[in-house]
């Protein structure tokens, strides 16, 4: 995860996302009707998506490795996390008790931070989560 | 299918056999209208009455695999049920004419259009719908309480009655088919399969009822729409359906359908059916309708990946980051209520 980042050029991905973004709201949508329309601009969300599972994925993926760690060990190097708490939870082999529910919490979050940060229920979801983190983090170790 | 090809077919079918009730034989002004993942929906003229086509422009093969499919019911179905329902107060367009997937049109109904606004974004929040939204909550209670009155033993065949357990086994399949991608839809099937409530029978269920699928005008709810996903379950769900965090469309202080409150719906349904569930069991189904939203999204995602539909379905498969979010905040508030 700590490669280098590659320089192919001075014009950064990130930039070229912006500019092609741009094209779609500002030139395409506007210039197209119907469907292609509306498709264009749900094209210039998904860049946004692309963005932001660029910037926020890292933080993911190493959540999700250190949760792994603690649940599952025996679980190989590099499976999906996701898949493997939906299976052990499908197979009753691992309880939701409230440190489960954190990390799924925490994750969530992110999840929903990438895909959509503009839903409602996130803003809701970060205040009442984000304050029961630092409140247990100031507690004892909950067992 | 081009709009010029759709209204070659539909202008030869009625020349062939013309709407009794409706004068005119032109078709004119056939216009695909916006939204609508699963099928197409168009508007156009026959004669001077604007009328709706309700079609499904893919084969539901590719999913068909998939048990418990909610893509929705053959069109057929729909239309008969909404013809049963046009019997009673709950205001529905009328049913002109079905066609079944071996006609050139494919699968489609044709139906009366009623006039209001459906687009959530437009009435909503506008100040000329303020009316409109303070009366909807008990109108929608009592439009669900007329729905779920609907005799079942006259529904086709096709809507059959469920047990919850079989749709839990049917949803347990589906996620375990979709690749068991979502450790979030798992705890939410985990949760509702352990807090079920008894069993309080069948009655016919609308399954789609929200806003985004309302019509409504300045006196309030002008027609109920989508009738795609109706089914056959306890009547809590409809309810639960309604208020789900998804369907209010950022308008989270109102939990009926993003304009009203719980109090007005169950009242509105009360008067009605003579009994109203209660707020534990309207919570239980609004976690039941985040997990079926993103059963939807997953299935956008799928039908996507096989080939089908633009890139509009690829972004709904994303949204299931939406059913998670409210699954994991229901559950935690639940506990915290029932436990804390």
């Amino acid at each position: 995860m700590d490669n280098p980042k590659p320089v192919a050029s001075e014009v950064s991905t990130a930039e070229l996302l912006g500019a092609v973004k741009r094209f779609l709201v500002e030139a395409a949508s506007p210039a197209l009707s119907g469907r292609d329309r509306f498709n264009a601009r749900v094209s210039a969300n998904v860049l946004g998506i692309i963005e932001r599972e660029a910037a926020l994925g890292p933080q993911l993926a190493a959540l999700d490795r250190d949760a792994i760690a603690k649940w599952l060990p025996e679980q190989a190097d590099g499976l999906d996390a996701a898949q493997a708490f939906a299976r052990a939870l499908a197979s009753r082999s691992i309880a939701p008790d409230p440190a489960l529910m954190s990390y799924l919490q925490a994750r969530q979050l992110l999840v929903c931070a990438i895909n959509n940060p503009r839903y409602a229920s996130l803003t809701i979801a970060q205040s009442r989560w984000h304050e029961a983190a630092t409140e247990s983090e100031s507690m004892p170790t909950q067992i | 299918m081009t709009p010029d090809r759709l209204s070659d077919l539909l202008t030869e079918d009625l020349a062939r056999d013309s709407l009794a009730e409706l004068s005119g034989s032109t078709i004119t002004g056939l216009t695909r209208l916006s939204g609508g993942a699963n099928n197409e929906t168009w508007r156009l003229n026959l004669g001077d009455s604007p009328l709706i086509l309700r079609r499904r422009p893919f084969s539901a093969d590719s999913v068909a695999a998939l048990e418990g499919s909610i893509l929705g019911l053959p069109l057929a179905d729909e239309a008969a049920v909404l013809t049963l329902a046009n019997e009673t107060a709950v205001p529905v367009p009328r049913i002109y004419r079905i066609f079944d997937a071996t006609h050139p049109i494919g699968e489609a109904y044709l139906m009366g259009y009623i006039e209001g606004e459906s687009i959530p974004q437009h009435w909503l929040t506008d100040e000329r719908f303020g009316s409109a939204r303070a009366n909807l909550a008990r109108q929608c209670g009592e439009a669900l309480a007329h729905i779920h009155a609907i005799d079942c033993a006259r529904l086709p065949v096709g809507i059959p009655p469920t047990t919850l357990a079989a749709r839990f086994a049917a949803t347990q399949k589906r996620l375990h088919a979709f690749g068991d991608v979502s450790p979030v839809m798992q705890l939410g099937l985990n949760w509702l399969i352990d807090h079920a409530p008894a069993d309080t029978g069948n009655v016919l269920l609308h399954g789609d009822f929200r806003t985004g699928n309302l019509l409504v005008d300045e006196a309030g709810l002008a027609g109920v729409l989508d009738w795609e996903l109706t089914h056959q379950g306890p009547a809590g769900e409809d309810l639960g359906y309604l208020c789900a965090t998804v369907w209010r469309f950022g308008q989270l202080d109102k939990p009926v359908g993003g304009f009203g409150d719980y109090e007005d719906l169950l009242t509105g349904y009360e008067s009605v059916a003579g009994w109203a569930p209660d707020m534990a069991t309207l919570k239980y189904w609004e976690v039941f309708a985040a997990l079926s939203w993103g059963l939807v999204c997953q299935t956008m995602g799928a039908l996507w990946h096989s080939g089908q539909g633009d890139v509009e379905r690829a972004a709904v498969a994303r949204r299931r980051s939406e059913a998670e979010i409210d699954i994991l905040l229901l559950i935690d508030e639940w506990e915290s209520q029932h436990h804390g």
